[in-house]
């Protein structure tokens, strides 16, 4: 009997009229949302080789080890077809400088003056943040917005759900079919079951359809290649998918055992369809700021910085007064007037004077060389510890607002099902903050290689630390710079909070419909 | 007919969608004026703030020649009034002008020139999750879409089904007269919602004197909601369309549903982005300032090939004191060319690279006019004074300005006869100083022509559209058997 059911159920979804035209317009917004995305994704990769390249020459140009301007960037996650999160939003390059820390973002840089930065000694940079968004030749297509696979099931098929849902058992009730389908030996909890199961079959083919002709269009462009770890996090997408889209029938089904008239229990259902995708996720994000704009936590850290660098200038100064070098550094040009010691004219590159000195050497021998090869050494230590101290002051500084208020975004929009099953996709396909965070980890870490491999070389003590003609820089001590995303492993453990949280709204809603539809009169 | 009318006014104002629809409105409504109370005021603040500054800088310099070298200062873009109507991505374009950078060589320096405006982002790029602003525009796009939906599927099918269709055009009431009847019964429920919660709206924002409205936004405010009310009109016509076509109510909804998910969601996002894959690609930044480089190359070899000539010139020739100073004259004359044209350089290639990435813009806007909630995004966008369009305006404003500032300082250096007029050059030009009031200040105004006349198409357009769906309803109802 609950076979017969079941079938009977799946026949009468499938064989609708509404089924059909669902699956059709999800399969047209799938392919038609897929094509943008995979040229997108074709841009940003092109963009990323690109930028290699340009990064290789430039590093296999630079004359002197204090003028390396050094990029790394993230290769574009294939994944954010499905959820693009922060990945298109977030930018990849990152400065790796021994004066400055990679830093997830730059939370004072609006109380800054609306200035351009004036950048004087004493102002050294401390936070080198990912700058502008991944993608899009053209910056003001931004103002269109992107959409990623996800949000169309999120959006479409949560609405097929609802109307599966609906009129299933007030539909029923109304036409006397439930009196009469009761009266045959059959429970009341199977009854509701084989309903459950039959819709979420019904729901799982749209899913699958166009998962398929995702990949098949995929295929079709050589940039996106899938790793079978990426396929078992597209499972994991699918997984999610089918368990949001069941809360949203398990909320349908509630509403029409509640209502028991088909009409009122559809309005309940579009209202509250309309409330939970839409309105909510961007109600809560745009009307509710819980912390605040933390102007005075900013200024305090700001205030903070600025001691740190006045204590290295202070370092600096009593540096230089046991040296015979005068003038200002990195130069010293009234210490040098007049000799022969340079050759040229402009001799610092770099946007503001710090550490970078790019010097032609005519006298080796000249006593002043030493004295600056000392002065750039301890330079360059001075800068890499003052950096560190900043980034610490910078490091809290994110997680007590960046992260923070995100955090409390997140929160707030995760009342609502629909940012859940955002939240959660984005995890699976490493497109999350965490995801991003591990980014900005990995060029830490890269940042700290980078010195070592030069401490190692006692680079920061050489001629070629800041003399052009002292013989070609040997490039080969760089390391290799490569981001590998998370293990699956732990991206399902970022996907778990959301997921486990969808799959209890489940449970509390089928047993309160159970609970109810056992105690209504048919 | 007016029997029709108020039978299906009655039937909707006493119904569960209408409570909840004007549950909904008013709430966003609300959300808005109070999101905007708190936000506008410093919006403005930082405004007044930076154009003061500004100010202040422009008239610290009292010589001819530092007003051209350093320009006209920062303009800065003037927040509207209206942005809680339409936000517009303002926090994403650019809100002032930025200089083409500068240089200084052979003993000369580079004059000002409008450089590219730098987008915010900031605005995008930041950890917080996305979402929409909850504006006018959002409200209006979605809801008033949706709502009128959900009045009218069932307007004709559902009467067909119960058979109170046939009863009703038994009784001597023309199939037009009850379509019109239906039309104008969904319309004026869906408007009673919407303007109520419209005045709670303005009431919340007149509240505060930092926000009040001027007599000119007022009009602009009463168009705009011509303009949703036309749009609301739209979407009744389709539901009757689809309630007229389809036998059962069911299905009509399920079409009338994936209709607008198309239309309202997904058309206005995803056609734009999906059209530009089949235009002319636009200059990267990165090719643009490359190209730069090369014509600054080709300037400047230029003028080193003059000055090398001019000062073989001189040392080969005796020349007598009066030639001398014709040549130092002539070497002036030189780098005023070389100045001035890379000023114009500069300038005029920023204006290219800007102009291509905006017409691609605005075809990709022309192509998402297919769907009737783009385009009261953007004819609301551009009454309210935000978005792409204000955005243009701004730019030809400041070009503007840039032109004048430029026309007084060679005005100002005309009236000086111990000048040399060569414009550009710090020894060519006038030295007396300018007085501070006589500086020409950029004003960024909009008045109600600019707002309306790029709306003005738009507003034909869902007319045009309204008529077109209202006359396909007609015929499809007038064709359909009961």
């Amino acid at each position: 009997m609950f076979l017969t059911l079941i079938r009977q159920e799946l026949l009468t979804h499938l064989m609708s009229a509404r089924f059909f035209a669902a699956v059709i317009i999800t399969l047209l917004l799938v392919v038609a949302n897929t094509f943008v995305l995979i040229g997108a994704h074709e841009e940003r990769l092109a963009d990323y080789s690109q930028k290699e390249a340009v990064n290789r020459e430039t590093v296999a140009a630079t004359p002197a080890y204090s003028v390396l301007k050094l990029k790394v960037q993230r290769p574009p996650n294939p994944l954010s077809l499905f959820s693009a999160g922060l990945e298109t939003r977030f930018g990849s390059d990152i400065d790796i400088a021994f004066d400055s820390v990679p830093a997830l973002s730059d939370p004072i840089a609006d109380i800054k003056p609306d200035e351009e930065y004036q950048w004087t000694f004493n102002r050294v940079p401390s936070v080198s943040s990912p700058g502008a968004p991944l993608g899009l030749k053209n910056p003001y297509l931004h103002l269109f917005s992107q959409i990623d696979i996800v949000f169309t099931f999120q959006v479409v098929l949560s609405l097929l759900s609802l109307l599966f849902a609906y009129d299933a058992i007030a539909g029923d009730w109304e036409t006397g079919t439930l009196r009469l389908v009761l009266s045959h030996p059959v429970g009341r909890g199977s009854v509701l079951l084989a309903k459950y199961l039959a819709a979420m079959a019904c729901l799982l083919l749209p899913v699958l359809m166009s998962l398929l002709l995702a990949l098949i269009q995929c295929s079709l462009s050589r940039a996106l290649q899938f790793s079978t770890e990426d396929f078992l996090r597209i499972g994991g997408i699918v997984l999610t998918t089918l368990v949001y889209l069941s809360v949203f029938y398990l909320i349908g089904l509630l509403i029409s055992t509640i209502t028991r008239r088909a009409a009122t229990s559809l309005m309940l259902c579009m209202f509250l369809w309309v409330v939970l995708v839409l309105i909510y996720p961007n109600w809560s994000r745009s009307a509710l700021n819980p912390v605040g704009n933390m102007r005075a936590e900013k200024r305090s850290a700001d205030r903070q910085i600025a001691q740190i660098r006045e204590e290295a200038d202070r370092e600096r100064d009593r540096f230089l007064e046991n040296s015979p070098l005068r003038g200002d550094p990195p130069i010293f040009f009234d210490t040098f007037d007049g000799t022969d010691f340079f050759k040229g004219g402009g001799w610092y590159r770099g946007d503001f004077p710090r550490v970078n000195v790019e010097i032609e050497l005519k006298n080796t021998a000249d006593p002043l060389v030493t004295h600056l090869r000392r002065y750039y050494e301890f330079a360059a230590t001075l800068h890499i510890q003052n950096a560190e101290k900043v980034s610490l002051v910078g490091e809290q500084l994110v997680a007590q607002i960046s992260r923070r208020q995100a955090r409390w975004d997140e929160r707030l929009m995760k009342f609502s099902p629909a940012s859940l099953y955002t939240f959660a996709t984005a995890a699976w396909a490493g497109t999350d903050l965490d995801s991003m965070t591990d980014y900005i980890r990995a060029a830490q870490i890269y940042r700290r290689t980078l010195i070592d491999a030069f401490h190692e070389r006692d680079a920061f003590a050489s001629l070629q630390w800041f003399s052009t003609n002292q013989g070609t820089v040997d490039w080969s001590i760089l390391p290799d710079f490569r981001f590998e995303r998370a293990d699956v492993s732990i991206n399902a453990q970022r996907a778990l909070p959301e997921l486990l949280l969808l799959v209890f709204i489940n449970l509390v809603l089928f047993m309160v419909t159970f609970l109810i539809f056992i105690k209504i009169e048919v | 007919m007016r029997h029709i009318v108020r039978r299906e006014l009655l039937d909707h104002l006493t119904s569960l969608r209408f409570a909840l629809t004007t549950l909904i409105l008013v709430a966003l409504m609300v959300t808005n004026a109070v999101v905007h109370l708190q936000t506008h005021p410093e919006r403005v603040r930082k405004y007044s703030e930076n154009v003061s500054a500004s100010h202040t800088e422009l008239k610290s310099r009292t010589q001819l020649y530092e007003l051209l070298r350093k320009g006209p200062g920062k303009l800065y873009k003037r927040p509207s009034a209206l942005a809680f109507i339409a936000d517009g991505g303002d926090a994403f374009l650019p809100s002032k002008t930025v200089s083409a950078g500068s240089w200084t060589r052979y003993g000369s320096a580079s004059i000002w020139a409008m450089g590219v405006p730098r987008l915010n982002m900031d605005s995008i790029s930041n950890l917080r999750p996305t979402a929409t602003v909850i504006d006018w525009v959002f409200i209006i796009t979605y809801l008033l879409s949706f709502i009128p939906l959900l009045f009218t599927f069932d307007a004709l099918s559902g009467e067909r089904e119960r058979g109170t269709l046939r009863l009703c055009l038994a009784n001597s009431i023309s199939r037009p007269a009850l379509l019109v009847g239906k039309f104008l019964g969904a319309l004026i429920t869906v408007l009673i919602a919407f303007y109520f919660a419209v005045l709670f709206n303005l009431a919340i924002i007149s509240t505060e004197s930092w926000t009040q409205l001027g007599g000119a936004d007022w009009g602009r405010v009463g168009l705009i909601v011509l303009i949703a009310s036309c749009y609301a009109g739209i979407f009744i016509a389709v539901g009757l369309i689809v309630s007229a076509m389809t036998r059962e109510s069911r299905l009509s909804l399920v079409v009338l549903l994936l209709i607008w998910v198309t239309v309202v969601v997904f058309m206005p996002s995803t056609l734009g982005t999906l059209s530009t894959k089949w235009m002319p690609s636009v200059q990267t930044h990165h090719q643009f300032r490359m190209a730069r480089g090369k014509t600054f190359d080709q300037i400047k070899s230029d003028f080193l090939n003059k000055r090398e000539t001019l000062r073989e010139r001189r040392q080969s020739t005796e020349t007598s004191q009066a030639e001398v100073a014709e040549t130092d004259i002539s070497e002036l004359e030189i780098q005023r060319e070389f100045v001035s044209k890379d000023m114009e350089m500069r300038e005029q290639l920023s204006r290219e690279h800007l102009a291509a990435q905006s017409a691609q813009v605005l075809r990709a806007r022309q192509i998402t006019r297919c769907s009737p909630a783009a385009i009261v995004q953007y004819a609301l966008e551009s009454m309210a004074g935000t978005g792409f369009n204000r955005h243009l305006h701004f730019l030809d404003s400041s070009r503007l300005h840039i032109r004048q500032f430029r026309n007084f300082i060679v005005e100002m250096d005309r009236a000086d006869p111990e000048s040399l007029h060569i414009i550009g050059i710090r020894k060519g030009m006038s030295e007396k100083p300018v007085s501070p009031a006589a500086i020409p200040i950029f004003q960024d105004k909009l008045t109600f022509q600019d707002t309306l006349n790029p709306a003005i198409a738009d507003m034909l357009l869902l007319i045009l559209l309204l008529s077109v769906f209202l006359a396909g309803a007609f015929l499809v109802f007038l064709r359909s058997e009961v």
